[in-house]
């Protein structure tokens, strides 16, 4: 943070008109998460003790007083960012049955492009070098990472890590790289023994933590072609690790032998996405497009903390843009990158239980977002998001905003693929098929012919083999949530 | 609750696309209005004689008969339309709109049946339409193609067109 050393209000991530009440809230929160002992992560205690002085501050109305007293004008919250926030109806409506309402959260840089400094980059490539990696897969990513390191800026950080059963640091994290020599060390990854993704990811993890400064992109890519067995717990935490250092995990999984619902997961815990790619010749495009977007992010992360409601849940969330991903139903989320050029669109789908209704508006989010961005060397505000809906005897006869329509319209595809996925794993395969047939009648309408062929072969697979073809499941899945970022197609008439 | 009216699921009330068959919600109740057949048949738009030649374009390989207005639609530029009626608020749209043809009297669902030109073969696939695809009288299984030939009549519903194919 350099000079601009955050205040006690930013530490704690609260605004300064935030109440006793929330000043304790938000240290309880925060000393659950980095109490030192229940983290050891490096960096963590230091957090640990600036929150615990800011409270310590804050919390002591005297000394509050004269701290604020102290205090420059606040930053004016407006500044940088730009966000809105629109629900699918302007009004609940008392009814005995829970009820949905949606809600868009659209998030972005205030200023142009042009006007923000690019980031420097503190980004570790972590490599899949296990014996199924051999031939044409490990020769694209090695003329991939050939081709990023020559890419690099004089300001930007990389490493590299290899790992199959164990882990190897092939280049170090630093900026005074010799490019020959990385060259030749890439050159020399040989394949073999089997793939246990912990151990990258905390070699990985190491590097990047090495550079590790607010002011960078910090982020681990990870490429990977198989499953990991029995390490599945551990990734997870040191993911949920990562995300505390505001280090962002996107995962690349080649073929069709990897896990997409655990590199999912391990992605989105710190606001990253996974990507699935079909054919090694696509390794090398894909990483340097993967490349390009971390070079454009404005901020690393958008968290949203918000205090749990009794009567309203939240039941499903995504990330429709920059690039589309799940998000974690967990608190704090993690919404995801802004790009430099792409604001952030997340979806949320509140339920409404009928309890709810007995007053006359009913609060569905109460919470702050916290953004990180990291061409600016003070901390952002956190921005206070509540939003409270009024409960009407009638609906609205209002029309839904379009945007929420449209957004709408493209997830229900990727949320019909998800459920014949959950029905076919709980043995429910007609409905998973009918699905999937379902879902082949709205990809047809939409011009998507050959992914509508898909849906229905694997429709077929399903009702006579009770399974997904190896790489039907992937094909629909990513190439549906490609579609939420796509113009709709023109239609033909 | 909002019954969805293709597949009879129940979805939470402010629900806005259908959680098991993916149909929009909203706007729904738009189907259950009554309107005569002859709304539809005065409100027929006029079609200039000289204009619905059966094969017009060049490049067109068949042709849509419609029987009971008598218009013929010419099929060309692709190789594969929907066929079905736009109603408002969908966001799914048909390649061929046959709501000006009495598609809605003759229960022709929104999305009803493809058909498509492939190795020479004209094929036509009901996609789960709630009264039928029929060829010359025999109900197609929903989903699975079917080849289709010259003069064959097909009825969506109840809305009978004539497949005339170019040689």
């Amino acid at each position: 943070m350099g000079l601009n050393k955050p205040d006690h209000y930013q530490i704690l991530g609260i605004l300064r008109d935030a109440s006793q009440e929330d000043i304790k809230r938000a240290y309880f929160e925060a000393a659950q998460r980095l109490h030192p002992d229940k983290n050891v992560a490096a960096g963590e205690t230091e957090i640990f003790l600036d929150i615990q002085q800011a409270y310590e501050v804050l919390s002591n109305p005297r000394r509050k007083t004269m701290y604020d007293a102290t205090l420059p004008p606040e930053i004016e919250t407006h500044g940088v960012v730009k966000h809105e926030f629109i629900l699918s109806r302007p009004n609940l409506v008392k009814l005995a049955e829970p009820q949905l309402v949606y809600g868009l959260l659209e998030i972005g840089s205030r200023e142009g492009p042009d006007k923000i400094p690019a980031p420097p980059l503190n980004i570790c490539l972590v490599l899949d070098r296990s014996t199924s990696m051999q031939g044409e897969k490990m020769d694209m990513v090695k003329a991939a990472a050939t081709q990023l390191i020559r890419s690099l800026r004089p300001q930007d950080v990389f490493s590299v890590v290899a790992f199959s059963d164990k882990a190897e640091v092939i280049i170090p994290a630093a900026i005074n790289w010799e490019m020959k020599k990385q060259e030749a060390r890439i050159q020399f990854m040989q394949t073999s023994g089997a793939t246990e993704i912990f151990q990258g990811l905390d070699a990985g993890l190491q590097e990047v933590c090495r550079s590790l400064n607010p002011s960078r992109v910090n982020h681990i890519i990870l490429l990977t072609d198989g499953h990991t067995y029995g390490d599945e717990q551990a990734c997870l935490q040191l993911a949920d690790s990562a995300a505390r250092q505001n280090i962002g995990i996107t995962g690349l999984g080649v073929g069709n032998e990897w896990n997409d619902i655990f590199l999912d997961a391990l992605a989105s815990r710190t606001g990253g996405s996974s990507v699935y790619i079909s054919k090694p010749k696509d390794i090398q495009r894909i990483l340097v497009d993967k490349f390009n977007a971390l070079a454009s992010t404005f901020a690393d992360d958008v968290i949203l903390e918000y205090k749990v409601q009794k009567h309203v849940r939240i039941n499903y969330a995504f990330r429709l843009q920059p690039e589309g991903g799940t998000v974690q139903l967990e608190n704090p989320m993690h919404l995801g990158p802004i790009s430099r050029e792409v604001p952030l669109h997340f979806l949320i789908e509140f339920v409404v239980d009928p309890s709810a209704l007995e007053q006359d508006h009913v609060t569905l989010l109460d919470g702050a977002l916290k953004i990180s961005v990291a061409a600016l060397p003070t901390p952002v505000p956190p921005i206070r998001l509540r939003i409270v809906c009024d409960v009407d005897a009638k609906p609205s006869s209002e029309p839904p905003p379009t945007r929420i329509l449209s957004a709408l319209s493209k997830l229900t595809l990727y949320r019909m693929q998800e459920r014949a996925r959950t029905a076919a794993d709980e043995g429910q395969y007609s409905s998973a098929a009918r699905h999937l047939q379902n879902l082949a009648t709205h990809l047809l309408s939409q011009g998507q012919n050959s992914l509508a062929k898909t849906a229905l072969m694997e429709a077929d697979n399903i009702e006579r083999m009770h399974a997904f073809s190896a790489s039907g499941n992937k094909d629909i899945k990513y190439s549906t949530r490609a579609l939420l970022l796509s113009a709709p197609k023109e239609k033909a008439r | 609750m909002i019954v969805c009216t293709n597949c009879k699921h129940d979805n939470m009330d402010g629900a806005m696309f259908c959680a098991e068959c993916g149909a929009q919600l909203l706007g729904q109740d738009l189907t259950t209005q009554n309107i005569s057949t002859e709304e539809f048949r005065s409100s027929l738009p006029r079609v200039d004689q000289d204009s619905y030649q059966p094969f017009d374009g060049r490049d067109a390989w068949g042709s849509l008969h419609l029987l009971d207005t008598g218009q013929v639609l010419p099929l060309s530029a692709r190789n594969e339309f929907t066929l079905g009626r736009v109603s408002e608020g969908q966001p799914i749209m048909p390649d061929i709109d046959l709501s000006p043809y009495q598609a809605y009297a003759g229960g022709v669902s929104r999305l009803h049946a493809v058909i498509k030109q492939s190795g020479g073969r004209i094929l036509l696939m009901d996609l789960g339409s709630a009264n039928g695809t029929y060829i010359n009288g025999k109900r197609l299984q929903a989903n699975v193609e079917q080849a289709l030939n010259h003069g064959d009549i097909v009825a969506l519903g109840k809305l009978k067109i004539q497949i005339l194919v170019k040689n």
